[in-house]
């Protein structure tokens, strides 16, 4: 075991560690306001908008993260014409497959919600808009931090498939590090570690907002 | 084209009819309700009277026939809306605002549907709050509350719309029985006040004392109606006569 070579690549892991951080950060916090809109407009009186959230959270659901980056960063720009950065494009496909599934998180979330209160609101003259913000979403919050604080942990470990697009978070600067010094062992463990770190902190964190 | 002020009914049911798939819940009913009216509906569970009260605004929409309040019928979103405004409603099991203090459950709808200034709404709540024997749970919880209080702030919440018109929805079957007088007196003290009302319970006693007109509904039709003294004391259905021999002991 190499801990010099450990000790030396650490700093430049720790930075990929941040890079992951933040994508993460952006297609979760992105993903989240997709998944808003799409979750409600799965419950909506609307049957177009129904419709519409229910094949997008289908497709998004029923294919690889890793095509979907595919699609994004090689297939995309052959239609428009326009090479796409690896940073936006991996952006862009963790944000729409995160908010796939943070729809199906809030439809249940909000489902879970006692209809009493839905009929509550609209007695006393609130409109759908205003039932559904002042009382159901308030509550929903509550139900839903659990499952989206998996979801980001969910996304920031998946968040690894975008090194194959050549764009240089945590999982791809291990393997250039090793493409240099054949440390497989070393640099794989360190970069689980790294991980594993990130993973725990954050359910640590959901579980202490869920007791608050 | 309905004309708002040609009708003296605050509330016209007519001819409903309302089905959920093979089930007939209510068959052709016909209903009008004067203002100030305290109409009382009682009637063994499953035989239409709450579907009857939340058909009255629009929380269920009839199969055929129209429900009119105050000659505006309830058959379209916007209509809905403008109505729900002018009736309040009291529910079985309460439904209060878990997440909000007991104060901002009574100002919410005055504040975002009726645009009134948040002091005005909170100095009308603390009144209906005191009127309601509750004003020192002014910031409690409603889980800090019994299911007691809880109904008077849901009493409390309805009022503060200044609505024309109440629908109690069995107010007191999830009650605790030593807290049911409590609600009831709030109950007969809006009714005394001219508030129009229309009562689903089963608490003979109110139907007696406070209850204007009451109505026997059975197997989706409303079987017998009249005063309290001819519905109680001077019964004509066999059926009424056999539900009321059963709740009155």
């Amino acid at each position: 075991m190499d801990f010099e070579l450990i000790e030396q690549s650490l700093p430049y892991l720790i930075q990929g560690a941040l890079i992951t951080i933040e994508i993460t950060l952006m297609a979760v916090g992105i993903g989240f306001f997709i998944g808003l809109f799409a979750g409600i407009a799965r419950i909506c009186r609307i049957k177009a908008l129904r419709i519409i959230a229910t094949i997008y959270a289908d497709c998004i659901r029923g294919t690889p993260l890793l095509v979907q980056i595919f699609l994004i960063y090689f297939a995309l720009p052959m239609l428009i014409h326009t090479q796409i950065n690896p940073f936006v494009a991996a952006v862009t496909a963790c944000a729409i497959n995160s908010g796939a599934y943070v729809s199906e998180i809030f439809r249940a979330g909000i489902q879970a919600i006692d209809q009493g209160q839905f009929e509550a609101g609209r007695s006393l003259g609130l409109s759908w808009w205003q039932t559904m913000y002042y009382i159901i979403l308030p509550q929903a919050f509550h139900n839903i931090l659990p499952p989206l604080g998996n979801e980001f942990i969910t996304m920031l470990k998946d968040s690894s498939l975008v090194s194959v697009i050549g764009f240089e978070e945590l999982t791809r600067r291990g393997q250039l590090i090793i493409a240099q010094t054949y440390a497989s062992f070393e640099i794989w463990m360190t970069v689980a570690a790294l991980y594993l770190i990130m993973t725990l902190a954050i359910a640590k964190f959901v579980s202490f907002m869920e007791h608050k | 084209m309905e004309d708002k002020n040609s009708t003296p009914y605050l509330i016209d049911v007519d001819h409903i009819s309302k089905s959920f798939e093979d089930l007939h819940v209510l068959k052709d009913v016909t209903l009008k309700i004067k203002p100030k009216e305290v109409v009382v509906i009682i009637g063994p569970s499953g035989s239409g009277k709450s579907t009857l009260l939340r058909c009255m605004n629009g929380l269920e929409t009839p199969t055929s026939g129209t429900v009119y309040f105050d000659g505006i019928a309830l058959n379209s979103e916007d209509n809905l809306n403008k109505v729900r405004t002018e009736v309040g409603m009291v529910f079985q099991r309460f439904n209060l605002f878990p997440h909000m203090t007991v104060i901002k459950n009574i100002m919410l709808a005055p504040m975002k549907v009726r645009k009134v200034s948040k002091e005005e709404a909170y100095a009308r709540g603390m009144k209906l709050l005191e009127k309601v024997g509750l004003k020192d749970k002014a910031n409690a919880m409603p889980s800090q509350l019994s299911g007691g209080q809880q109904q008077r702030v849901a009493i409390a919440r309805a009022l503060a719309m200044k609505p024309k018109a109440l629908l109690f929805d069995e107010p007191t079957s999830a009650l605790d029985p030593e807290m049911v007088h409590d609600v009831l007196d709030i109950m007969k003290e809006v009714a005394m006040e001219g508030m129009t009302m229309v009562v689903v319970t089963h608490e003979m006693g109110f139907a007696k004392e406070v209850g204007t007109r009451v109505l026997f509904v059975d197997h989706g039709t409303i079987l017998e109606e009249g005063t309290p003294e001819e519905v109680f004391d001077h019964t004509r259905e066999e059926r009424t006569k056999n539900f009321l021999s059963k709740v009155l002991k």
